[in-house]
């Protein structure tokens, strides 16, 4: 447990060991409340990879602040210890308190932009532990104030040197589909992001242009991108910060097709039940799809299940999830796989259908069909390398049964 | 420094931060005016003007960090300065772009409530049918007594009622499909969002602006609807709040796009985000009709986040998309999760109810579903298959009940099939349908000698609610049957009665005694004559009673319960569903012109009689507005609550204990209210210890109270006598209750000290009629203090109070 207290009101350590008994007690649903109206207090909370992130108030405040901070301060830690476990964190014990200090302050978030975070606060490394180890001294705040939260640029570095300048745009694609259970494509959308990994000396000002905005259903910027540019002539003009960063997410509905195929069948009857699954590709994209793999839950009244499949390996989980790791299709046959659920005594047939959940990967292509135009680049003493990249994987694609 | 919570040093700093508030660096500033808030915090009122004149300063700096840094002080330290945002205005909307993302968030919220207090709201848009009925209702919020808040649902409605009308003449079409909506919700949303002390007839129409005019309005509609592309969703929906609330109706359109697309991170603020979303598609359904599919449910989502997609799916379901909607329930239904399939059952119903054409499809796939659910409920399997069952008969009587002579096939139907029905609390909700319309059509009476005998036979293997309902069925039938039937009814019914007289259920005992004595003149197979020795009197008044009681109980139920309050979007107050500490409602319009007088006093009053108001208007049933808070979320989940469990209240056979449920569910649950009303005339006898004709009488007058309760609402003791007894018999309950939630808020239960109030009645008869009953209550104050304006009052004191104010003479011991 990491305690920060922000504000001069002490908030008693006892909120917690309130939270943890009702986490115990009521299990599962209650890790998914994001909100929770304690006798005292209210808690947000935030659970990412087996860590929980608590913020707690007394008084009225927009919850989505706190939950988007929460979020924030999680994806500023994973990026500085690179992962997060317990471990890492006790380690780092030093580093996790000092950036919580300058992320929020008396309950206001304060300095939230990673780029100006690591110019506070040096990335723990090796030489860094060392240092540390031999002069005794500790600290690793740097001395000098940010200079970026004066110019007006607050996001960026203030003057990064490098020898080769390169910038990468990264279209990642999600698909997110539903098939209902007579096979209908009940709702297929693109969840899009556009991520940029800029390496740019000085303060360079990129222009990144699509060549068919119309697709769009909706878009989200990051708060280096200018809005009039956009309104106008649906051109991205920004500033970047340095590093990686998701310069927009988007999203494209109403499409008609996907990539692959699944075809779960059950049949019922007599205290066991047949399942078939049956997958294939579609509609051929043009690049290979590989990573695909289905899984679905088996509901509680089954007993015991027996799966094989013609390709690829079948695994029952412990939680009773039933994972199926295809990999990539091969080219002479359909994989499929097929078994029998054995159900509770009593039950005749499954009156509960479990949902299959897809994913694939599919490299080099954006389904959406979004195109990248142009990059131009001013403010830059040398020419620049410009890389582009696609990829597309299933975000929430599911097959009813 | 400014962390240091040292009062000494607290003039030391605030010259510092003065200082620094003055500094060239942006950064410096920033820092002073993170530090106002922290110094602020100390409490010492003499700086509190010296701060505030820092704040002025720091917004009026330029730099956009500043800014956002600025606007959090200013909303912690004075947000009703609104002279300090009103010297800045322009500029920090043009400015609010550039500014962090955090302080972008406070800075909308400043605004808005600036731009309200400044000019009111806006005609064009969505809030304004709401503020007609504040100006109608005005007059009748500066009243402060109990009374007046408790009749304020039923004058709310009068004046929404007029306020909308009034809008729709004016107005366009998208309205219309409000209308119904608002009928419902406004008043709470209404109760919540404005400040009302004493608020005079002052305010009218001309405090409303004119969106298209108004250049504030304008400038700030424009500077925030950029943010809705933002990447931090609190500042998406702090956006699309400004613009629910101040932008023309026909723009509204543009948020809609923005917050569906929130809905795609992180699962945590989908929840947030779907809680908003349901109060605008609640509110407006036309406006998330288009995007039906954006609420169809993914099977990673959390359960939470499912009741409520499907809460908003079943709100903004259309004639056109009814059919996809039902076609992903279908799905639904067959989800591994079961409580999640009774959602799906019960929001069936909810669309049917809502979109009338396509009740008759719903009830096919309602009586499909309750077939195949015989299979697993047969062997009684699990938990949840039964609470799908139980949902899916409780959306068919809600359907049947909105239309019953359409719908005679169902009901026989469903009467056909409860030999195959196990579950309970099913069973006994189709023999309420058997007994309610056993007069409809001309089938259904022929069937129900059949089935009145099917009943008797099973009788003794049934659960104890079954049991219960098959005996008020019974009766129901018996009341409404003539000639030849009657006499059979008469036999099962006698047969019914006497295996319920020795059950092993105390309940079912009481019951049948009840029914015995009530129904004691048509029971009687011998005819009439022997029954000379009894007075004619009581015979017709029995009857005159058993009648009440079991005929025609069919009150028309409001369409939905009023569970939801509203406040501001995206605030925490929303997600909780209660007024969070330090949650204010927006400024009241155009209050600015004759502010800052104390601005903060009123604010504070406006608090504490705000929260005061809520809980006493949502809990009709009076619980101390002390323990307010916790009771209004019990209550907010009531209705599910009632939905699930309310077999169980049905059967609720302690009359004290239920009392106070019966009340709460009387809009849900039509036969609730009999029973309890049952219940509570058993309870009635077990206190007298005799069944007198007295008693008889009261209950007569009880029935005819709870049959006409909307005429009688004003409350004085002057009423017409068979009124107010009628209300002293059910205060009977209360007064226990009463008692208990005193000695909770008011008083200390450990030392023993606190109000005691006991009640007896007394065996002599009234001077006022001798229909009356007599009742004394004692009160004593136990504790050292006085106390003052004691009620008497009865749970639905909305409707006629009992007794006027006593005020007792403080006595120790």
């Amino acid at each position: 447990m990491l305690e920060k207290q922000l504000t001069g009101h002490r908030v008693d350590r006892s909120i917690c060991a309130w939270f943890w008994e009702q986490a115990i007690s009521q299990g599962d649903s209650f890790k998914l409340q994001p909100v929770i109206a304690s006798p005292t207090h209210y808690l947000f909370q935030v659970v990412r990879e087996g860590i929980t992130y608590l913020a707690c108030t007394q008084v009225e405040m927009p919850p989505l602040m706190a939950i988007e901070f929460l979020c924030r301060v999680a994806d500023v830690l994973s990026d500085y210890l690179g992962g997060l476990n317990e471990d890492v964190i006790k380690d780092n014990f030093i580093i996790v308190y000092e950036l919580l200090d300058e992320m929020i302050d008396n309950g206001f978030p304060l300095t939230t932009e990673p780029n100006i975070l690591r110019e506070m606060i040096a990335q723990p490394n090796i030489v860094s532990k060392v240092l540390s180890v031999v002069t005794g001294n500790s600290s690793n705040v740097s001395e000098t104030r940010p200079g970026a939260t004066a110019s007006c640029v607050p996001w960026r570095t203030t003057d990064p040197k490098y020898a080769n300048n390169e910038v990468y745009v990264d279209l990642v694609e999600e698909m997110d589909a539903t098939i209902n259970r007579d096979g209908v494509l009940v709702k297929c959308e693109i969840y899009g992001e556009v991520q940029v990994n800029s390496h740019l000396s000085g303060l360079p000002d990129l222009t990144l242009s699509f060549a068919n905005t119309s697709i769009l259903d909706d878009v989200r910027f990051h708060p280096c991108v200018r809005f009039r540019p956009w309104e106008s002539n649906q051109i991205l003009s920004f500033v970047p910060p340095d590093g990686q960063f998701k310069l927009m997410s988007y999203r494209v509905k109403k499409l008609k097709s996907t990539p692959i195929y699944v075809k779960p069948q059950l049949t019922s009857g007599g205290g066991t039940c047949r399942v078939d699954v049956l997958v294939g590709i579609r509609n051929d994209p043009g690049k290979t799809i590989d990573s695909i793999t289905v899984q679905f839950q088996l509901p509680h009244c089954i007993l015991s299940a027996d799966m094989t499949s013609n390709h690829g390996t079948v695994n029952i989980l412990a939680n009773k999830t039933c994972l199926w790791s295809i990999g990539r299709i091969p080219k002479d046959k359909a994989p499929s796989m097929s078994g029998t659920l054995v159900l509770e005594t009593g039950l005749e047939r499954l009156h509960v259908f479990p949902t299959f959940q897809v994913a694939f990967r599919v490299m080099g292509v954006a389904l959406s069909g979004l195109q990248i135009d142009k990059l131009d680049l001013k403010n830059l003493p040398n020419r620049p390398y410009k890389g582009f990249r696609a990829l597309t994987r299933a975000g929430e694609f599911e097959v009813r049964s | 420094m400014a962390g240091i919570r040292l009062h000494v040093i607290a003039p030391l700093v605030l010259m510092a931060v003065g200082k620094c508030a003055r500094d060239a660096s942006v950064y410096v500033r920033k820092c002073a005016a993170n530090a106002l808030p922290k110094l602020y915090d100390l409490r010492l009122e003499e700086h509190n003007s010296a701060i505030e004149e820092i704040v002025g300063i720091l917004l009026n700096d330029h730099s956009p960090g500043v800014l956002g840094a600025a606007a959090a002080a200013f909303a912690s330290i004075c947000p009703n300065n609104f002279s300090l945002i009103g010297q800045n205005y322009q500029r920090l909307c043009e400015i609010l772009l550039d500014v962090e993302e955090w302080g972008q968030i406070i800075l909308i919220g400043i605004l808005l409530r600036f731009v309200i207090a400044k000019h009111g709201l806006v005609r064009e848009s969505i809030m304004f049918s709401l503020c007609c009925t504040e100006s109608s209702n005005s007059e009748k919020d500066g009243s402060t007594t109990e009374i007046s808040i408790k009749e304020d649902p039923g004058f709310l409605c009068g004046g929404n009622n007029f306020g909308l009308d009034v809008d729709v003449s004016g107005d366009n079409d998208l309205l219309a499909s409000m209308v119904s909506r608002c009928y419902i919700e406004r008043p709470d949303e209404y109760l919540s969002r404005s400040s009302y002390t004493n608020r005079g007839p002052e305010l009218n129409v001309a405090q409303f602006t004119s969106g298209k005019s108004n250049n504030d309005v304008k400038i700030l509609l424009q500077c925030t609807s950029p943010l809705l592309w933002s990447n931090n969703s609190a500042v998406v929906l702090a956006a699309g709040g400004v613009h629910w609330i101040m932008a023309p109706r026909e723009d509204l359109k543009r948020i809609v796009k923005p917050l569906l697309f929130v809905l795609r991170s992180s699962s945590a603020s989908k929840y947030v985000v779907l809680c908003n979303i349901q109060v605008f598609a609640k509110a407006m359904p036309s406006l998330f009709a288009p995007h039906f599919e954006d609420f169809f449910i993914c099977s990673s989502d959390s359960y939470q986040i499912k009741a409520l997609k499907l809460e908003i799916l079943s709100s903004i379901a259309t004639d056109s998309s009814i059919s996809f909607i039902f076609k992903e329930f279908q799905d639904y239904v067959r989800d591994p999760d079961r409580r999640f399939a009774a959602d799906t059952v019960a929001a069936i119903g909810l669309c049917a109810q809502r979109l009338p054409k396509t009740a008759n499809t719903c009830l096919q796939g309602l009586l499909a579903l309750t077939r195949l659910e015989f299979l697993s409920s047969d062997i009684g399997s699990v938990e949840g298959e039964a609470g799908v069952l139980i949902q899916a008969i409780m959306s068919i009587r809600s359907i049947i009940k909105q239309d019953p002579p359409s719908h005679e096939k169902v009901i026989i139907q469903l009467i056909r099939s409860l030999d195959s029905i196990k579950v309970p609390a099913a069973r006994a909700m189709i023999i309420w349908i058997a007994g309610e319309y056993c007069s409809l059509g001309d089938t259904i009476p022929r069937m129900l000698t059949t089935v009145l005998s099917y009943l008797a036979w099973h009788f003794t293997t049934e659960a104890l609610e079954t049991k219960l309902q098959i005996l008020n069925s019974m009766v129901k039938v018996l009341l409404c049957a003539e000639g030849e039937d009657l006499w059979s009814f008469k036999r099962v019914l006698n047969y019914v009665l006497e295996l319920a007289e020795c059950d092993l259920n105390y309940d079912v005992r009481d019951r049948a005694r009840f029914l015995k004595k009530i129904l004691s003149s048509n029971l009687n197979p011998q005819g009439l004559e022997e029954e000379a020795n009894v007075s004619p009197q009581h015979k017709e008044l029995s009857h005159v009673l058993a009648e009440h009681i079991f005929g025609g109980q069919t009150k028309p139920v409001s369409p939905e319960p009023m569970n939801c309050r509203f406040y501001l979007p995206g605030s925490l107050s929303q997600i909780v569903l209660h007024a969070a500490p330090g949650y204010e409602p927006l400024p009241k319009p155009c209050s600015l012109l004759h502010d800052d007088i104390d601005l903060s006093n009123a604010c504070q009053g406006t608090n504490a009689l705000e929260s005061a108001k809520n809980s006493d208007f949502y809990d009709t049933d009076d619980h101390g507005s002390l323990s307010g808070s916790l009771d209004e979320e019990s209550t907010s989940d009531y209705s599910r609550q009632d939905s699930i469990t309310k077999s169980s209240v049905s059967s609720g056979g302690d009359g004290t204990g239920s009392a106070n449920d019966d009340d709460d569910s009387v809009d849900l649950l039509i036969q609730i209210s009999d029973v309890g009303n049952a219940c509570e005339n058993q309870n009635g006898f077990s206190h007298s210890g005799s069944a007198d004709l007295r008693e008889l009488i009261s209950k007569r007058g009880l029935e005819s109270w709870l049959n006409d309760q909307p005429g009688l609402s004003s409350a004085s003791t002057s009423e017409p006598s068979e009124v107010s007894i009628s209300t002293a018999r059910i205060s009977m309950g209360d007064i226990g209750r009463r008692v208990k939630t005193k000695s909770y808020t008011l008083l200390d239960p450990a030392n023993g000290n606190g109000l005691k109030v006991d009640y007896t009645f007394s065996s002599e008869v009234s001077t006022i009629s001798h229909h009356l009953v007599c009742v004394e209550v004692f009160i004593k104050n136990c504790s050292s203090e006085a106390m003052s304006d004691i009620f008497l009052q009865d749970d639905e004191s909305s409707k006629g109070s009992y007794s006027a104010d006593q005020t007792i003479v403080a006595t120790d011991r």
